[in-house]
């Protein structure tokens, strides 16, 4: 440990700050033949765990276009009698409606979003840049929550917001996470702000901002890969989550995506898998979406932080 | 990345950070085990006395008004019906709401026993014989024997044996029962034909039931079996025992022995041994949802499936296997003839913590009795037990064949006065994966039949007595 400050720079690009005696350096020239049947292989492999990985979600998509009754007939992902019926009816089947659990559930996964970046990051400047009474201990607090299984906490939680009587709306999913209830993502907040240099802070200091100031001008700029993050992992953790919106949306108006498609299931009576097929299709695929757009930050958010 | 292993520069320039750090850990430590222990110490049970209007002569009767939380499990067409039905009584009681609350069977429990362990279950609640106790033993749910008596609840056209299923282990009412599913061996009669082993004979027993198989078995299509393995089938066993006279429980214990259960197994390890059955690992692989079972995708020639999923199985071959037809026989008999079959009920409960009993009752007693909602849902959750009600949807030319199967099927069973089994609290967690783990442990693992059987039973006595 030292008091010198040595990361008094920037993070310096991988590989670019490195004695040139550190590692062997390879004479460039053209890769052999050994080396390229060594990277065909690789790939070949790592082509077929992909194919094992994607072949079940593939399957799904094949079914959402197949008939209802030939959902569980074949391995196979074609279907040979195509049909578009299961999105159609799929999507207002019976009672249900998913033009509203797809607003519900974009509702409440926005709203967590918000709520978790802007108090997780407040809580986690505090913890990383102010000096207060008992900080340590209010931090290991913070982190020893992880340690409690959701399951745990459910039965109390539920009987808290029956007493405020927020059941029924979607107060119990959301207002939590605008408390920085999420101990992982201030974990990882309080990480990534330790790792960028002080004397922004303090050449802003200097330039007269205050706490409010460092944060918005410094940290919050320079900390956009943990917030990008947290904003993704709070989005497929909201967007996913059904033991929540089970709990405390008992009405089929304020329903998620998560509970609509288990709508469709039923042990006692008939399951529609066609149309269940085709909704979860439709569910993952915001998922997707906001993965393929974030996932440089997110990479680059986990990586720096020094999470694996 | 170099940074991950650096501690934060503010302790590092303190001298006394070691003593510090020590004092944070140990802070820390605690504060986990105090989370621990508070998350892990005993239930919270929420609940107060039964109201006043549940016990008495005037019991459950009252005004029948007001807002009702109705709670059940569904989906689809059956929310429709359901909606149906309390339209049909809110149109007869004027100022009352129904609100329902629905979900899949495996979900509704998971939401009741967190509404349970917090007070806040549906007026209305929907419960099964096999976890009815798991509720009444905690003391959450209300006698309904009082407002049978004063009258808030007419149960005459139910018959007796029936009305028993809603019974706890100490012989109160605590669900009416409106919806009988039963078990029957679904048979795939094309297959049947094939093999050249025709229909079931009436009346059958269980060793005729295995005979049927085995004959089968060398005429049957290659990959196909003459039974589904039901050695580790929990429903199966108990129908098994019930069809030689046998009780499964006693109050909190099982009043079968590990011998029976060896008994029983070395049937099924017979068959299996002479290939009448699906493999082991087959079996271990076969989908919970009846569309997707062997027997709905042509793989085995009969199996023991509840009776009321003829209609899916039957849609569901259909696709897998054009032109194949499924029906469904009463189980095998024991050797003197005495019935099998074990009805499972679904039926409405009423939790002490209600604070509208005469709305309840009187929203319970409509669903049991009203011809109109009763011709409305049409037996969408098992058959309907009301037999003026049952007989009225056999007379109905309109009723789907698989639905008229069903019913016809469920008359029968009633005439036979079926046996009935209480379920102990604890029955749902404690027997049901352990039978058929201890099973999949003899037939995959080649573990011994008898030290299984006897660890088995010995763990299911301990654990209901517990429960």
């Amino acid at each position: 440990m030292t008091t010198t400050p040595s990361r008094s720079t920037a993070p310096a690009p991988r590989g670019s700050g490195v004695h040139p005696a550190a590692r062997p350096v390879v004479a460039p020239r053209r890769p052999s033949q050994a080396a390229v049947v060594r990277a065909l292989s690789r790939h070949a492999v790592l082509i077929c765990v992909l194919a094992v990985v994607l072949y079940p979600l593939l399957w799904m998509v094949g079914a959402s276009f197949r008939p209802g009754n030939e959902a569980f007939g074949t391995l196979g992902l074609w279907p040979d009698n195509f049909t578009l019926d299961n999105y159609r009816d799929g999507w207002s089947y019976g009672s249900l409606n998913f033009s509203r659990y797809f607003v519900n559930s974009l509702v409440i996964s926005a709203l967590a979003i918000v709520g978790n970046v802007v108090s997780c990051a407040l809580a986690a400047y505090a913890f990383a840049r102010l000096d207060f009474p008992f900080r340590r201990v209010l931090f290991a607090l913070v982190l020893a929550t992880l340690l409690l299984p959701y399951q745990v906490t459910i039965v109390p939680q539920y009987v808290l917001f029956n007493q405020l009587a927020w059941i029924n709306t979607i107060l119990p999913l959301t207002v939590p996470k605008f408390l920085a209830t999420d101990a992982f993502f201030v974990f990882l907040m309080v990480q990534f702000i330790r790792t960028l240099p002080r004397e922004l802070d303090e050449a802003a200091r200097l330039d007269g901002c205050g706490h409010l100031g460092i944060f918005l001008r410094i940290v919050v700029p320079l900390s956009l890969p943990a917030i990008g993050t947290t904003a993704m992992f709070t989005f497929i953790r909201t967007w996913d989550d059904f033991l929540g919106p089970l709990l405390y949306l008992n009405n089929p108006d304020r329903w998620t995506v998560t509970l609509g498609l288990n709508g469709f299931l039923d042990a006692t009576g008939t399951s529609a898998f066609g149309p269940l097929f085709a909704m979860a299709t439709l569910a993952i695929a915001p998922i997707v979406g906001f993965f393929l757009v974030s996932q440089k930050l997110l990479i680059e958010g986990v990586a720096t932080s020094g999470l694996k | 990345m170099s940074s991950s292993t650096t501690t934060s520069r503010t302790t590092s320039l303190r001298t006394t950070s070691g003593r510090r750090r020590t004092r944070a850990g140990i802070v820390a430590g605690a504060t986990a085990l105090v989370l621990l222990t508070a998350g892990c110490s005993g239930g919270t049970r929420v609940g107060g006395d039964a109201p006043e209007a549940a016990s008495g002569d005037d019991a459950g009767l009252g005004d029948v008004t007001g807002e009702i939380r109705l709670a059940y499990w569904g989906s689809g067409s059956r929310v429709d019906l359901t909606n149906g039905v309390s339209d049909l009584f809110v149109a007869e009681n004027e100022g009352v709401s129904v609100t329902p609350e629905f979900t899949d069977f495996a979900a509704y429990f998971q939401r009741l026993n967190v509404q349970a362990s917090s007070g806040g279950m549906a007026c209305i609640t929907q419960l099964q014989g096999r976890q009815l106790n798991d509720y009444a033993g905690q003391g959450l749910l209300l006698d309904l024997q009082p407002l049978v008596d004063s009258g808030a609840i007419d149960v005459s056209g139910i018959p007796e044996d029936v009305l028993d299923t809603g019974r706890g282990t100490d012989g109160a009412l605590y669900e009416i029962p409106y919806g009988a599913a039963y078990d029957a061996i679904m048979v795939n009669t094309t297959l049947a034909e094939e093999a050249g082993v025709g229909s079931p004979a009436d009346g059958w027993t269980w060793q005729e039931f295995f005979d049927y198989a085995r004959a089968a078995q060398g005429s049957l299509p290659e990959g196909v079996s003459g039974v589904n393995l039901l050695g580790g089938h929990p429903n199966t066993f108990i129908e098994w025992l019930r069809g030689r006279g046998q009780e499964v429980f006693e109050g909190t214990e099982a009043a079968f022995s590990a011998d029976d259960v060896v008994e029983y197994w070395s049937i099924w390890e017979g068959l299996r041994g002479d290939g009448v059955t699906i493999s082991a690992p087959d079996r271990a692989a076969e989908a919970a949802q009846v569309e997707q079972s062997w027997i709905a995708q042509g793989r085995v020639m009969s199996d023991n499936k509840p009776g009321n999923q003829i209609g899916q199985a039957q849609g569901a071959i259909e696709g897998a296997q054009p032109g194949q037809e499924l029906t469904t026989v009463q189980l095998p008999r024991g050797e003197d003839g005495s019935s099998s079959t074990v009805l499972f009920t679904s039926g409405w409960s009423i939790p002490r913590s209600c604070d509208n009993v005469p709305t309840a009752a009187a929203y319970i007693d409509f669903w049991i009795n009203d011809p109109e909602a009763n011709a409305l849902f049409a037996s969408n959750n098992g058959a309907v037990t009301n037999t003026e009600m049952l007989q009225a949807q056999l007379d109905d030319e309109s009723l789907d064949p698989a639905t008229r199967q069903t019913l016809e099927l469920y008359q029968e069973i009633v005439e036979d006065e079926p046996p009935t089994v209480l379920y102990p609290a604890g029955y749902q967690a404690n027997f049901e994966t352990a039978f058929q783990r201890a099973y999949e442990d003899v037939a995959l693992n080649g573990a011994d039949p008898q030290a299984t059987a006897e660890s088995f039973v010995e763990n299911l006595d301990a654990a209901l007595a517990s429960a």
